[in-house]
């Protein structure tokens, strides 16, 4: 931890504070026993297989941070979160929140995070949208005077005021997510414990979910940790990201400089005339299928090396005459990079 | 207090919002009172002398009898099966996620059955009573307290099975062993000492022995709360004892869960 060390290039919103960070995991270790049929366990009784969950996972994130764990499934993820709340003990390791050791003071801990499970069956789907906000908030603890007004605060916040008596099984899954959101913020807390939370919602749903998050981080200064498989999240919001595998940390960065660091060096130009014998020399491919209505042809450099290198092709197609609207490196998918994340350092772990 | 009246009444909504479930279960009393009338005046003849000491009329034998056995019912399998239930739903996770110690959380959990119950087991001894049963009205309070006794003996028997249902996700054939056990022996239609002698030395390791008698006693016969004593005596040995345990093993589940991941469905 640095005084005022800037996290990542291309975010300076978040810079590091001397008080302690808001998450801090450090060497964490989790195995489970492996499941077993029950021949298996007749003819072996004392013999046990455990799989490693977690497997020294350390970092932390900064207040007002928002804070990517990306990684297929099977990675650790939702082990990692468990352990974070409290719910699953780890083999080795530490871990707080606010400065609160999850173990040894699990209410303290419990008390600084508002979780949204990617499970929308977390509340009584047989009551209203209020009156789950009420039953939570008396399980929070909220001021029995303040109740009210928190509930409407919330319900508010999370667009969803005018929802009357619709029992909650009646809300799309989007609006369950919003019931979720607005619990997980009843007690303001100053951090947020995200599961996939947009799993289930449709892409319009799920990008005004985004828009909130990042309001809520920005203006309420809130800290996020979220695990996330969706590209706009973990390039969009996400200060850094995690990469988590096997129970493994493989990366940590932001988004697009690990996207830029494996990524291959492959370019595409939108040119006026793809049998230029400029182009020809370069060695480039047409892409037929991305031909625009306007005449724009693309065609794809399969390796210009570094950014020196390709700034030089384009220096030499314009000399040559090449009408050029458009040149840029080809980016990874969040997919494609989890691949090659895991491809290139899973196998060194 | 303020969090379990909270649970209450969420759960007492949801539960209400299934209308026509609520009405069956209230009009099922009547399927029960009506039938055990005519049979208990059938058998009235048969039993009449062996009940002397517990108010002689088997009608009012066999309703307090139905009336404890659905409140042990209760007190056992209320927690474990609420645990259960809110683990497959999915709401246990964002329960334990709160502040609220999980004893009260269980206190919670259960608070909707409890007061059910109570209701129907009420209505169950109004019925018994429209229908002639001999109930001595002025020894309520007596026969509620010791009710209350009862349900708290059985309450550990429930929290060994809810630590079942956390650590391996079944609470297995406790239950029904435990209450068959108990209605076979601790004389919910015939008086303990009926039953073999050998068999009646079993029937000492169960609760229900002793609070059933006095229930009884103070409910059908009248007597005075200190006539019962020993038995109430014995009730409060039980809780203390069982409650140990039963506490014991619930601790020893949620870290066990906490190991082995099962605290958390997500």
């Amino acid at each position: 931890m640095a005084d005022s060390e800037t996290l990542a290039q291309g975010t300076p919103r978040v810079t590091r504070h001397a008080e302690p960070d808001a998450i801090v995991v450090q060497d964490v270790h989790k195995r489970f026993p492996s499941p077993r049929s029950i021949w298996q366990t007749l003819r072996h009784p004392g013999q046990r297989e455990w799989v490693e969950s977690l497997q020294g996972v350390s970092f932390s994130v900064a207040h007002g941070e928002f804070f990517g764990i990306l990684g297929p499934n099977g990675a650790g993820k939702t082990t990692l979160f468990k352990c974070i709340t409290g719910l699953v003990t780890p083999e080795r390791g530490q871990l707080t929140l606010q400065g609160h050791d999850v173990q040894r003071a699990t209410r303290q801990a419990r008390a600084q995070i508002g979780v949204v499970f990617a499970n929308e069956r977390a509340m009584n789907w047989r009551l209203d949208a209020r009156e789950n906000l009420r039953l939570f908030a008396a399980l929070y603890n909220v001021a029995r005077s303040e109740v009210d007004d928190r509930v409407e605060h919330v319900l508010r916040l999370v667009d969803l005021a005018d929802t009357g008596q619709r029992l909650l099984g009646t809300f799309s899954s989007g609006m369950k997510q919003r019931v979720s959101l607005a619990r997980a913020l009843l007690t303001d807390p100053p951090i947020l414990l995200l599961d996939e939370p947009t799993r289930s919602l449709d892409p319009v749903s799920a990008q005004r979910f985004r828009d909130f998050l990042r309001e809520q981080v920005v203006t309420r200064e809130r800290t996020v940790l979220l695990a996330t498989h969706t590209t706009e999240e973990a390039f969009g919001l996400c200060d850094r990201v995690l990469v988590l595998d096997r129970g493994r940390v493989l990366a940590t960065d932001t988004a697009t400089r690990l996207a830029d660091q494996f990524a291959d060096q492959v370019y595409r130009a939108w040119v006026r005339d793809p049998a230029h014998p400029a182009l020809r020399d370069a060695g480039v491919r047409l892409l037929d299928e991305l031909t625009s209505a306007d005449g724009w042809f693309v065609v794809e450099f399969p390796d210009l090396g570094t950014g020196h290198d390709a700034a030089a092709t384009l220096r030499r197609l314009v000399a040559s005459g090449v009408e050029v609207s458009r040149f840029e490196r080809m980016g990874l998918s969040l997919g494609e990079l989890l691949e090659r994340v895991v491809a290139q350092r899973g196998s060194r772990a | 207090m303020r969090v379990v009246l909270a649970m209450l009444r969420a759960t007492w909504r949801a539960a209400t919002s299934y209308r026509l479930a609520t009405v069956f279960s209230l009009a099922g009393l009547a399927f029960t009172v009506v039938p055990l009338y005519f049979v208990a005046g059938a058998l009235q003849g048969t039993m009449e002398r062996s009940i002397q000491a517990e108010g002689g009329q088997y009608f009012a034998f066999v309703l307090a009898g139905m009336v404890a056995t659905m409140i042990i019912t209760e007190a056992i399998s209320t927690i474990p099966s609420n645990v259960g239930s809110a683990a497959t739903s999915g709401t246990l996770d964002s329960l334990f996620l709160t502040p609220t110690p999980p004893v009260v959380l269980f206190a919670g959990l259960s608070a909707y059955g409890a007061v059910w119950t109570l209701i129907r087991a009420a209505l169950l001894l109004l019925g018994g009573a429209a229908f002639g049963a001999s109930i001595s009205w002025a020894n309520l309070p007596q026969a509620l307290l010791v009710l209350a006794l009862l349900a708290l003996a059985y309450v550990p028997f429930g929290l060994l099975m809810t630590a079942s249902q956390i650590a391996f996700r079944t609470s297995g054939p406790f239950m029904s062993g435990i209450l068959l056990a108990s209605t076979f022996l601790g004389g919910v239609y015939y008086p303990v000492h009926v039953i073999p002698s050998w068999l009646q030395s079993l029937a000492w390791f169960v609760p229900l022995s002793y609070g059933l008698r006095a229930f009884r006693k103070l409910l059908l016969e009248g007597a005075p709360l200190l006539s019962v004593w020993s038995d109430v005596g014995m009730l409060l040995g039980f809780i203390v004892v069982l409650g140990s345990v039963g506490v014991a093993a619930l601790s020893l589940a949620f870290r066990y869960a906490r190991r082995t991941g099962g605290l958390s469905q997500y």
